[in-house]
């Protein structure tokens, strides 16, 4: 009896043998009729998904989605493209933190002529600063899909209670803000951001321009040795360890910040205005009635927030359908394709849909308007503009952290100038 | 491993195979198999994972010795040992890392074993409810190790977690678990004690219960008190089951990864407060795209592995 | 040897104990999955919720589970069937011709650091064209049940009297008949044991499939990424998603739990 069934189990397990010599063909229908598209877990994502089908229907291409969350992503970039493979076709990437490695490692496809060979999808109606953000050495090697800027989410009703009826214009009054809400509401941090070493570090980018500082000087030096470098790494560790949330962690990133937040557990809180949506969303956000948006508050250099293309859509160099993975991009980054985009949420590079007034007509006004005047003062980078950018990330976050923590912010300060100009020297 | 029992008929069996001859009746490829049956039967298995082995193997000692970086087809310079010296002289992050894995695998290994002998001695004899509890252990070493960490995030969230809110019923916290630069690897720790407990329990429980009751009764007779009796006469016994829980635990938690990612994602926090030397292999070839230096330090680490085995093996040899 | 009333008590509270440690955990990442997030944030509120089935629906709808469901299962089968075919002659042979160092070249595989393996195995597969199917995938899980089911089998044909043999090929069979008539299906119980523990090793197995899956062939374990970085923390699917990798596993695991344990404590009580 005993034995029957070990046969049994030992059967069932064997079944399924003949299926999977069947299913490995699957992978490998002719180019021609399909296109393989990797994209990041986004709102942008979920949006253009649902539309495949129109895609299908205009021009018989199928799509092969392969969607994943941003660190999955990129590790799966660094296989893939490593080995030479042809089983991606379009790739959406981060330009500011792959794209120059990428580039530099010939992985992406020259799209220079594939820009310009229609002129009713229209590149020139791409921001400059996105545009040179895909463009490496001189050719175009993706399409930006996504940008961002800085904002601030904010409570009206505890800022209200705190006698407070306009949210904080400057830095200072963040800061004092932050302190009467968190002195009112003990339970309530009166600020959260990012506190994760590296995921803080586009966060923090707009503190330090609205300083006056940067990471370093677009020649080769590291400036955290600056007074504005100071002052922002202090600011900004200060808020988190005083008002921040009681045992504020140094692992979070935008999900986890974000959580704190539409938990009703901050008063304020800077993020990237693309996921304005989840603090919106009644499903998600229990804040949702309550949630307001304003630009970033000015500091001694005025309001500098970041103003980037985080996203974009390019081209793997070892596909062997660059033409299907073109027409992909065309239709995903076509003008309509865009409107809708924008519409639901995701801030365009194109002008045209900026101009568009039905683009933001569902936009809660603060967003609109941190979006006008980021176009005008806004820093066209987020972290630093190097090759290496994760390594890069952890050199320039780790004051973040310790200023969090509490240590000693100044020497660790002179730590990371030393190990960022060694760095970046080791770049040159 | 452990030897294999000496049975006294396979000194028999030896000879009958060695003068297995061939049978007139059979056909050439048949009498053929049936005399290096031995090696048909070894040599895929073999095949199989030397092919796998050996390609990776060559090629990361190759990197090793080069500057490997950014995109591993890109040319690379043969730069003999330099990597080594790097990596051996680096206190930031190598030694840390070294650290944080023989403390990692250390803690664990020690909880792991005492708690696992504490359970199988508790199940040695049969009891009402042994069934429950025998199911009960069996579930967190079956469960997927990635789903343990995400619910074990959920458990420690320092704001919606329920181990802050219970210890907070009784005035105690609130602990930052996961989130603290000094609590993190503990806490993986803790989650890896809880996952695999249980094997250490069930592997020493199988040892325990092939013992003869007889040594033990005879010690007790004599006056041996009961831990005396444990020290002196169970412990001796199941030595042998004590050293194989030792040798799979040892490798598993020296190699220690899932959990690890799905808690505190790549780099093992801001502080790399749990980057043990595998998350930081992984952070070099995935995060850094050098491919050189993870080399190194997987070689390293391969060598801190073996040496640990053949140190566990040697130790049951002496005997 | 009888038992004190002082060592019963102790062993109630002592049994209590480990229950809870090893249940609660699971029970409440069951719970958590039908809570709505709201209700997960209110840790006081622990059984006072209307149970939601909105979790499962993500999952199985948008996140497409039912399909890496079936991934994972394809993957671990197919693994360990092949693994099968390659492992059970390869222990039988180098348990009766004690071949310890040939059992070491494959044990081997189960002590280096899978980091180590990942990039070259993509490289040399992308370059043989067997990347984007189930192939590489399946190789990469047979790279980690081979060694398990050798080293479980070895010990058991360790434990098999060799006059079974020596008896059938008196009557007649060859060597290899009397492997295949004789000494096969009395190893079936070790071969279940074998199958069962390397189907829920391939089941768990995360690194791997993190870097060699791709869209088509994703499994388990690195879906449930999904949940994470996708809005803010969706610890409601995030909990429904772990529960739908583990509960199968362990329902499995259940189901064969004699040949679970009898796997994971092989080796234990030779020596």
């Amino acid at each position: 009896m005993r034995r029957i069934y070990a046969l049994g189990v030992t059967l069932a397990l064997a079944a399924p043998l003949a299926l999977a010599g069947c299913g490995s063909d699957e992978a490998t229908q002719s180019p021609s009729e399909v296109v393989r598209v990797t994209l990041a877990n986004h709102v942008w994502t979920e949006n253009i998904k649902a539309r495949f089908d129109e895609f299908t229907k205009e021009t018989g291409l199928k799509v092969e989605l392969t969607q994943l969350g941003e660190d999955q992503l990129s590790d799966q970039y660094n296989v893939k493209l490593n080995a030479g493979s042809s089983d991606i076709d379009v790739m959406m990437y981060r330009p500011l933190q792959e794209g120059k490695l990428f580039a530099t490692n010939g992985w992406m496809a020259n799209l220079t002529d594939k820009v310009s060979s229609n002129a009713a999808w229209d590149w020139d109606d791409y921001q400059p600063g996105p545009v040179k953000a895909t463009t490496f050495e001189d050719k175009v090697v993706g399409v930006p899909i996504i940008t961002e800027t800085e904002v601030l989410y904010y409570r009206t009703d505890l800022l209200e209670q705190s006698g407070f009826s306009t949210p904080p214009a400057t830095l200072d009054e963040l800061k004092q803000m932050a302190a009467k809400v968190h002195e009112d509401n003990p339970d309530i941090a009166g600020f959260v951001a990012r506190t994760g070493r590296t995921a803080a570090v586009t966060q923090f980018s707009s503190f330090l321009f609205s300083y006056g500082g940067d990471f370093d000087n677009g020649n080769g030096t590291a400036t955290l040795d600056t007074q504005a470098a100071m002052d922002a790494y202090d600011l900004y560790g200060t808020l988190l360890r005083e008002y921040g949330p009681t045992n504020v962690s140094t692992d979070m990133s935008w999900p986890e910040a974000m959580a704190v937040f539409t938990q009703g557990k901050a008063a304020l809180y800077v993020e990237a205005n693309s996921l304005y949506k989840n603090a919106t969303d009644p499903a998600n956000s229990q804040v949702s009635d309550t949630v307001a948006f304003a630009p970033f508050p000015a500091g001694p250099a005025g309001s500098r927030p970041y103003n980037i293309p985080s996203w974009a859509l390019g081209v793997n160099s070892g596909s062997t359908n660059v033409d299907n993975a073109w027409k992909f991009i065309e239709w995903a980054t076509s003008k309509e394709q865009s409107l809708l985009n924008q519409q639901s949420g995701v801030p365009s590079a194109r002008i045209s849909v900026w101009e568009n007034p039905e683009a933001t007509a569902d936009y809660p006004e603060g967003i609109v308007l941190a979006a006008q005047e980021a176009a005008e003062n806004g820093v066209g980078h987020d972290r630093p503009l190097v090759v290496q950018v994760a390594k890069a990330r952890e050199i320039v976050g780790q004051p973040i952290v310790d200023a969090i923590t509490g240590k000693d912010l100044a020497a660790s300060l002179a730590a990371a100038q030393t190990q960022y100009q060694a760095f970046l020297d080791d770049e040159k | 491993m452990s030897v294999p029992v000496q049975n006294p008929a396979s000194g028999a069996a030896g000879t009958v195979n060695a003068s297995d001859h061939p049978r007139p009746s059979q056909s050439g490829f048949s009498s053929w198999a049936n005399r290096h049956r031995k090696w048909l039967f070894a040599a895929p298995a073999m095949i199989f994972t030397a092919a796998m082995l050996i390609f990776p193997l060559v090629w990361t000692v190759y990197l090793s010795f080069t500057n490997a970086q950014g995109s591993v087809r890109a040319p690379k310079k043969f730069i003999g040992l330099d990597n080594y010296v790097k990596v051996l002289t680096d206190t930031d992050r190598f030694w840390p890392a070294v650290g944080r894995t023989l403390v990692f695998t250390a803690g664990v290994l020690v909880v792991q074993m005492v708690l696992g002998m504490c359970i199988a001695l508790l199940l040695r004899r049969a009891f009402r409810g042994q069934g429950l509890i025998r199911v009960a252990i069996l579930l967190p070493l079956v469960a997927t190790p990635v789903a343990v960490g995400m619910m074990w995030r959920l458990i420690f969230d320092p704001n919606i977690g329920p181990a802050n809110y219970l210890l907070g019923l009784i005035g105690l916290g609130p602990y930052p678990w996961l989130a603290g630069e000094k609590t993190a690897l503990a806490t993986t720790m803790l989650i890896d004690i809880w996952q695999w407990t249980p094997m250490v329990a069930l592997i020493l429980l199988a040892g325990l219960t092939s013992l003869s009751d007889e040594v033990d009764e005879a010690a007790a007779i004599d006056g041996a008190n009961t831990w005396q009796r444990f020290w002196w006469v169970t412990l001796p016994l199941v030595w042998p089951s004590v050293v194989v829980a030792l040798l799979l635990r040892g490798i598993d938690a020296l190699k220690t990864f899932d959990i690890l990612y799905a808690t505190k994602g790549r780099g093992g926090g801001s502080f790399h407060e749990v980057e043990t030397l595998n998350v930081y292999a992984y952070g070099l070839s995935f995060d850094y795209n050098e491919y050189g230096l993870a080399s190194t330090v997987l070689i390293l680490f391969f060598a801190l592995i073996v040496a640990a085995m053949l140190a566990l093996t040697s130790r049951q040899k002496e005997r | 040897m009888r038992l004190s009333r002082g060592y019963r008590i102790f062993r109630g509270i002592a049994i209590a104990l480990i229950l809870i440690a090893m249940l609660v955990p699971l029970a409440w990442m069951v719970l958590s999955s039908f809570k709505t997030n709201v209700q997960i944030y209110d840790t006081s509120a622990v059984f006072n919720f209307t149970p939601t089935l909105d979790n499962y629906h993500k999952v199985f709808q948008q996140a497409n589970f039912g399909k890496y469901m079936w991934n994972s299962f394809l993957v671990a089968a197919v693994s360990t069937s092949i693994s099968l075919v390659l492992g059970v002659p390869a222990a039988y042979s180098m348990s009766r011709f004690v071949m310890k160092r040939q059992a070491i070249v494959v044990l081997m595989a189960r002590v280096i650091p899978g980091v180590s393996l990942l990039v070259p195995w993509y490289y040399l597969f992308s370059n043989l064209r067997m990347v984007g199917g189930y192939g590489v995938l399946i190789l990469s899980h047979m790279f980690v049940a081979l060694p398990l089911i050798l080293y479980i089998l070895m010990g058991f044909f360790d434990g098999m009297p060799a006059e079974l043999e020596e008896a059938a090929q008196v009557d007649g069979l060859t060597s290899i008949g009397a492997f295949w008539h004789v000494v096969l299906p009395l190893s079936m119980p070790g071969i279940a044991t074998a199958s069962i523990l390397s189907f829920i090793f391939s089941w768990n197995n995360f690194m791997f499939a993190l870097v060699l899956s791709g869209a088509e062939t994703k499994t388990l374990p690195v879906a449930i990424f999904d949940f994470i970085g996708y809005a803010s923390i969706d610890w409601g699917g995030l909990m429904a998603a772990a529960s739908v990798v583990t509960l199968p596993i362990m329902v499995f695991a259940l189901f064969f739990q004699k040949y679970v344990v009898s796997g994971l404590t092989a080796g234990a009580v030779k020596g």
